[in-house]
């Protein structure tokens, strides 16, 4: 199990664009990917579950992976926080 | 495995509620000082205290972070005594940062005394409501603020009453069922993401989040609303979580249950749930299984076993004298040749 601490990036959060590329970047893999914002889990393969983290620029969540392939996902998404979803920092 | 976490509240401000009492749980609860800012105290346990002792003057061990009720009794105690002495006593209670106090049974608290609450910064309440009956009302709007929490990945549907809680892996297919289910004339609670509280030691209450709702996602649709779609027959916001739905591909390896419907339990909060095991194969109805579980459930619930009137038939049979071959149900075919 991978557990990392991400920061949202880009300006306007979590909005649904990004939901949907956290999702179907964490469904490429075979690996469960959870998101935690305090003590408020979702599943990230779910997008109604993703955008109900209603995460704001500056918001810090937790990421955990589990699964075979948890190494490559977890970088996939790490990546993915990194680059602000592609969107103004 | 990875253990989900649970959350639940630390604090709830006067303010939110005494504005609860009235609203939803319809208690009547008027103010009778410190308003304002000493609203926003926090009140941090569901547990309620009648501070008779510490009126008297014993104040170890006062649970004063509690909600403080004074009824008929410390009313009483406190009308008996001479103005000073009085004054004495709430100073007991005052000199302590309690979250509120709250007056019962139309009790009135001397304006000396609600002067001292405010110049602490307490705030006083009166209800008309019996202390017994008050304290229950309040007691129990508490344990559900304090409750432990736990979102849910799964589908909550209200099936013919019963709550139909449906999970698998991303992608199973589970909102496309609860989406079925809606078209049959079942009810969504949530799709995706459900909350589930904790009441009591073994009810698990389900909703949705304020901010999804009756909103679902569908594969290759995007967000759909099944709220403006099908309306208020079709969703609810509430319902007790009674029965797991496990939907998963269809493994070879794996023995599925023939005769039982309900062997597995699902844990969640603590809270064992019964769980049905339901293999996804080509050419399955799920929608169709998902109301035969409600119904069945339904069945077992009010005291009728299938799995059980069946075996005893066949028990009964195996011991009877009779042929051993299978007989017809119908002894005679009546003039009915449809």
């Amino acid at each position: 199990m991978i557990e990392r601490e991400l920061t949202v990036r880009n300006q306007a959060g979590i909005h649904t664009r990004p939901a949907s590329m956290i999702v179907q970047t964490a469904s490429q893999f075979d690996a469960d990917v959870f998101l935690q914002r305090d003590n408020y889990e979702i599943n990230g393969k779910s997008v109604i579950g993703v955008m109900t983290l209603a995460a704001e620029q500056g918001a810090t969540l937790t990421l955990i992976v589990e699964g075979r392939d948890e190494e490559a996902a977890a970088d996939a998404l790490e990546d993915l926080f990194e680059d602000g979803f592609g969107e103004e920092l | 495995m990875h253990e989900p976490k649970t959350f639940q509240k630390d604090e709830i401000t006067v303010a939110f509620m005494i504005e609860q009492l009235r609203e939803t749980v319809g208690v009547e609860v008027e103010p009778v000082a410190a308003g304002g800012a000493a609203t926003e105290r926090a009140v941090t346990e569901d547990n309620l205290h009648r501070p008779g002792l510490a009126l008297a003057g014993y104040v170890e061990l006062f649970t004063h972070q509690r909600v403080q009720i004074l009824g008929n009794t410390e009313n009483r105690y406190l009308r008996h005594l001479d103005a000073a002495a009085r004054r004495q006593a709430f100073r007991n209670l005052t000199q302590f940062d309690l979250p509120c106090i709250i007056l019962t049974d139309g009790n009135k608290l001397e304006s000396a005394l609600v002067q001292m609450a405010a110049d602490a910064g307490i705030p006083v309440y009166r209800t008309s409501l019996p202390t017994v009956q008050f304290m229950a009302s309040l007691r129990n709007f508490l344990t559900d603020q304090f409750a432990p929490q736990r979102s849910v990945h799964g589908s909550l549907v209200d099936v013919y009453g019963i709550g139909l809680l449906l999970i698998g892996k991303p992608g199973i297919g589970k909102s496309e069922v609860a989406l079925d289910l809606v078209e049959r004339g079942h009810r969504l609670v949530a799709d995706d993401v459900v909350i589930a509280t904790k009441r009591d030691e073994a009810i698990l209450m389900g909703s949705g989040t304020d901010l999804v709702q009756h909103f679902m996602e569908v594969r290759g649709l995007g967000l759909v609303d099944i709220r403006a779609m099908f309306g208020i027959r079709a969703i609810r916001f509430q319902k007790r979580i009674e029965v797991v739905v496990n939907m998963q591909l269809w493994d070879s390896e794996k023995e599925y249950t023939r005769i039982n419907m309900v062997e597995d339990t699902h844990e969640i909060l603590g809270v064992d749930l019964p769980m049905v095991q339901v293999p996804i194969t080509p050419g399955k109805n799920i929608t169709v299984i998902c109301e035969v579980i409600a119904m069945n459930y339904l069945l077992r619930h009010y005291g009728y076993d299938p799995a059980e009137v069946f075996t005893e038939r066949l028990q009964r049979r195996i011991q009877s004298d009779g042929p051993p071959t299978p007989r017809r149900g119908i002894e005679y075919f009546e003039q009915d040749y449809e």
